[in-house]
């Protein structure tokens, strides 16, 4: 599904190159479930970006579905992220001014699907988790377990072929943690690709591959 | 989506409820500030507008080309002779219709139910309403002026004379020359639009004119030229732009004209010094102005400076929405991340910014509309104009206002959506952008404020100054406490001796005079000209009595007043102003016993002699030079305006004295009076009006201004919240703090002063170049404008860098 081949990425600090991400190289294929890990600043998130489509390699090559993204324009490539990513974040970075439903259904919005089956995805959704009687809440007056929710549950509404999750429990406590990654297992068992980024050995160990960045260069790469 | 858009920024401008007021007050007020000032330039340029012929339609001009009689640019003048009008349509073909009509120079008395009043009564020819679109109330346009003694009557005037609406069929009495004469109420026409030059309250039949002395005299006579004459052509006719044509008309009728003026040294060019040029109706009111002086008559520079200075009250507004939104784009920085994320689009994001803007706008328009409509009538006293947003009469202000609305809003908005949807998501999501500080976009923008601002103080200080200038200037008479009395149009030389007689027995009378003419009305004055040894001379001329320089205190600074033990003071003595004796190239010394020579072309009456000086007074606006003058008192003139110096002190009780004198001098015709300083502060009504205007201006910009500033102090404290939390953890002191955080936007300001006094200098220096007696610029008026601004802007900024000195800096640091 993904290919990536000799992902460079750099900084130019006077004479010498500040490396980022160096000569990073691998295949994910469907259904895999990997979580990358590494010390803060070894350019796992960086790397996320890339493959999220946020951000450019400065050398190297992306292949996403058999599809070039590296040789894409920017509008290109913001076309194909909007119809086959979803993104989990940290902070959950819910739109504070939009109520909890509304938020669910804005990527719906952005690729103009129409209303009645806008109302029937976001409904699904809101049943699956458990969260009807919240739909009418701002993401201020839910708990950080429940914005993560919420945060998931707008990021697969679109059916994305990729999910990606930048420390998802990061901020959350231990049960709520194990609740959100309980919730990614299930969703991987559903047959869902899934990249995290984590720093914690526990919940590293609900994916089927690890590899492990440091510096930015892939130290371990193990399949269980 | 659209939907969402509105839901979004509606929530959004709940939540920052403080700087969606400043937003929505302040472009309340730049909307309220310039629609009203649209209104009045669309009123402006609408006159005349509404005669459904009107295209077709002309006045006409006499036109003189420049060079004629010394003057550097060629001009018309609007007040032609009698024969004209009949003479076009003789001649040609293209004239479908002429009509002449002879404006009410002053009041008539009429009588209506057995009162008297005075009234003004003009006279058209009958074709009147078939050129013209003025609507008629009761009876028809055609039958309207069919007899020589029909009138006309407007709406008002019936409602005044008659107490009722439709008075058609009735009596009305005129005096017209020396006697009232029995006029037939024809029909009743709607109130002339405010937007029309051409206004009227009693109309007569033109014809009625041919009869009477004035008519007799001018009937076939093409030198004396007192009427207005419009012509309408045949559709298709090309006879305005056939300048050829005309002169060759004007030829016909004028054959001798040319050489004349050539030999009297007025006219030295090769070709023709005059023609007549068919003026279109729609440029009679804001188009080329003429040298007739009609009184409604607009500079459209005038016109396009107010409009220039309100979008610049509306400019600042807009900027205060720019520059607020940029300084809470670190707020929205999260957001435009996120939504790029999740799959939103640039041209989404800018959309949904717009949509922000333009909702502020919406609602800015809606209040700003009702705010324009509360000071409307206040407006209207201040503009001297009757406006209301009547799509009726202005249908252009339907889509103006929405074209005004939106046009605000993507100014306003297109710069912050442009800012904000170009964020990149991994930049914002690693907070590597440095969001909410004054960037160099924001400081010119508050930089271009005060400038304006400043910039319009200084114009008002200014403008005002000479306003004070001119009204408490000197000018050479003692204008107070003097009542001057009507008596146009009556028997004034039966009336005169004996309400003078009866005047002076009251002790608050302290003398009587009377003139031929007014002082500080627009047309108190006659000008002559003749040649004098070879050079031609104009003159203002004043027929007065041997009271009315010790009247108006007048100062005489050789020879003698008027005396009646001399008989040849009726007969031929004058006294001129020190202007005239400049133009005439004599001192106090030689020109007594001068005779004015030429004065009388061909005539064997003797000539004026000089018997005094008097030092020269202006009786025209300080605008303009004192021009040469003379007095005289020869015996054919009549006393039309008595002047009466009053003690000092309350008038009232002498002026119900005086009113019993003019009754039992003249029983019939009603008693009429003004003051002398209320007439010649008239003369400045303009520029006090103008003055009035560019201080509301300037206040409401300054004021607009300090509330943008105060927006962006307060985020730039919010943003710099940690700083300051640091910087007092580390001992900074309160004023240290304050200075730090006001330091940088007094600095703009500073930077404004330099920027806009040198331009409200170039500008003022322009306006005041107008004046024949103006005041001096000087520095301090500008520091003073400035030091204002910079007091105004500091207490602003300072309010809010208080408030985040104050904080706790536990607080602060805690939440980073």
């Amino acid at each position: 599904m993904i290919t990536l081949k000799n992902i460079e990425r750099f900084y130019n600090t006077g004479l010498n190159k500040s490396w980022v991400l160096k000569n990073i190289s691998f295949n994910l294929k469907k259904g895999e479930f990997l979580t990358i890990m590494g010390p803060s600043g070894s350019g796992k998130s960086t790397l996320l970006n890339i493959i999220g489509m946020l951000d450019k390699p400065d050398t190297g090559e992306y292949y996403f579905l058999d599809e070039p993204v590296h040789t894409f324009s920017e509008k290109r490539r913001t076309e194909l992220h909007k119809h086959t990513i979803g993104f989990v974040f940290q902070a959950y970075h819910l739109i504070d001014e939009l109520t909890v439903y509304e938020n669910i259904e804005m990527p719906l919005l952005y690729r103009g699907v129409g209303k009645s089956e806008r109302q029937s995805m976001v409904a699904d959704l809101l049943d699956r988790f458990n969260i009807v009687g919240k739909k009418g809440l701002f993401p201020a007056q839910l708990s950080g377990g429940q914005q993560q929710l919420v945060g998931i549950a707008r990021a697969i509404v679109g059916k994305p072929k990729l999910l990606l999750a930048d420390e998802p429990t990061g901020n959350l406590h231990t049960s709520q943690g194990e609740m959100i990654m309980g919730l990614l297992k299930e969703l991987h068992g559903e047959g869902m690709t899934i990249i995290q980024v984590t720093h914690n050995e526990k919940f590293a160990a609900y994916g089927t591959r690890v590899m492990q960045i440091e510096d930015g260069f892939v130290r371990m790469d193990t399949t269980t | 989506m659209f939907q969402n858009y509105l839901k979004i920024a509606l929530r959004n401008l709940l939540k920052q409820k403080g700087l969606t007021a400043i937003n929505v007050l302040g472009l309340s007020i730049g909307l309220a500030c310039f629609s009203l000032f649209m209104l009045y330039a669309v009123n402006e340029f609408s006159y005349d507008r509404f005669h459904d012929k009107g295209d077709r339609t002309f006045r006409v001009l006499r036109w003189w080309e420049a060079g004629f009689a010394g003057r550097d640019e060629a001009g018309g003048d609007s007040y032609l002779p009698m024969p004209l009008g009949p003479a076009l349509k003789t001649d040609f073909p293209d004239v479908e219709q002429f009509v002449r009509l002879r404006e009410a120079w002053g009041e008539n008395f009429v009588r209506a139910n057995g009162e008297v009043s005075r009234a003004g009564v003009q006279f058209a020819d009958p074709s009147f309403f078939e050129v013209f679109s003025f609507k008629i109330k009761y009876g028809s346009p055609s039958a309207a002026l069919k007899d020589r003694y029909n009138v006309v009557l407007t709406e008002k005037m019936a409602q005044r004379l008659f107490g009722e609406s439709n008075p058609t069929g009735k009596t009305l009495e005129i005096k017209l020359e020396d006697k009232f004469e029995p006029y037939t109420v024809a029909a009743v026409a709607e109130n002339p639009p405010p937007n029309s030059t051409i206004q009227f309250d009693i109309l007569g039949n033109f014809e009625r004119l041919y009869t009477t002395k004035f008519g007799e005299g001018s009937l076939n006579n093409w030198n004396r030229s007192s009427l207005q004459t419009y012509v309408l052509l045949r559709p298709g006719s090309g006879l305005a732009d056939n300048s050829k044509q005309l002169l060759g008309f004007y030829q016909k009728y004028y054959p001798d004209q040319k050489a004349a003026l050539q030999k009297e040294g007025s006219w030295k060019g090769e070709g023709a010094p005059c023609s007549f040029r068919l003026q279109p109706l729609r440029e009679m009111h804001a188009g080329m102005e003429t040298w007739g002086e009609n009184a409604a008559e607009v500079d459209p520079t005038g016109i396009w400076t107010l409009l220039a200075i309100a979008a610049g009250v509306l400019l600042i507004a807009c900027i205060n929405f720019t520059t607020l939104s940029i300084g809470r784009s670190a707020g929205r920085a999260k957001e435009v991340g996120v939504r790029k994320v999740i799959g939103g689009g640039r041209g989404q994001l800018v959309r949904q910014f717009l949509t922000e803007s333009l909702l502020l706008s919406a609602l800015s328009a809606v209040i700003g509309l009702a705010m324009a409509q509360a000071l409307m009538p206040a407006f209207n006293e201040m503009a001297d104009r009757t406006l209301s947003f009547s799509l009726r009469l202005y249908p252009e202000i339907g889509w103006l206002a929405v074209g005004l609305t939106l046009l605000v809003g993507l100014l306003a908005g297109s710069y912050p959506a442009l800012v904000l949807s170009g964020f990149k998501p991994v930049e914002i999501l690693k907070s590597k952008v440095r969001l909410g500080g004054a960037n160099f976009f924001t400081k010119s923008l508050v930089t271009t404020q005060f400038v304006l601002s400043i910039g319009l103080a200084a114009a008002t200080l200014i403008i005002v100054q000479q306003l004070h200038f001119m009204r408490s200037q000197n000018p050479g008479f003692q204008r107070e406490n003097v009542v001057v009395v009507d008596a146009s149009d009556t028997d004034s030389e039966k009336i005169y001796p004996r309400f003078r007689q009866l005047a002076l027995q009251q002790p608050q009378v302290m003398g009587v005079a009377s003139a031929e003419l007014g002082l500080g009305e627009g047309t108190g004055w006659s000008q002559s000209g003749w040649a004098y040894q070879g050079k031609q001379k104009n003159v203002y001329e004043y027929f007065v009595d041997n009271h009315y320089m010790d009247v108006l205190g007048m100062q005489l600074l050789a020879g003698r007043n008027f005396d009646p033990k001399f008989a040849t003071d009726t007969i031929n003595s004058i006294i001129v102003n020190e202007a005239f004796l400049k133009d005439f190239g004599w001192t106090a010394e030689t020109a007594l016993g001068q005779k004015l020579e030429g004065y009388y072309e061909g005539s064997e009456k003797p000539l004026p002699v000089v018997v005094g000086v008097v030092k020269d007074f202006n009786f025209r606006p300080f605008k303009e030079e004192v021009k040469p003058q003379l007095f005289h008192q020869f015996s054919d003139y009549a006393p039309f305006k008595f002047f009466v110096r009053l003690q000092p002190g309350d008038p009232a009780p002498a002026l119900a004295a005086l009113k019993l004198a003019w009754a039992s001098a003249e029983s019939e015709l009603p008693f009429k009076y003004s003051f002398l300083d209320e007439n010649l502060d008239r003369f400045y009504e303009s520029e006090a009006r103008f003055s009035n205007i560019i201080g509301w201006a300037g206040g409401i910009s300054i004021f607009l201004a300090c509330l943008g500033l105060f927006g962006l102090a307060a985020l730039a404290a919010a943003n710099r919240t940690k700083e300051i939390g640091i910087r007092k953890v580390l001992g900074a002191s309160l004023g240290g703090i304050v200075g730090l955080l006001s330091k940088d936007f007094l600095r703009l300001v500073a930077l404004a002063i330099l920027i806009a006094a040198p331009l409200a200098w170039y500008f003022m220096q322009k306006w005041l170049d107008d004046f024949a007696y103006r005041i001096e610029l000087h520095w301090w008026q500008f520091l003073a404008a400035g030091a204002g601004a910079v007091a105004v802007a500091f207490l602003t900024v300072s309010f809010q860098s208080v408030k985040a000195a104050l904080a706790n800096p536990v607080e602060s640091l805690r939440s980073e």
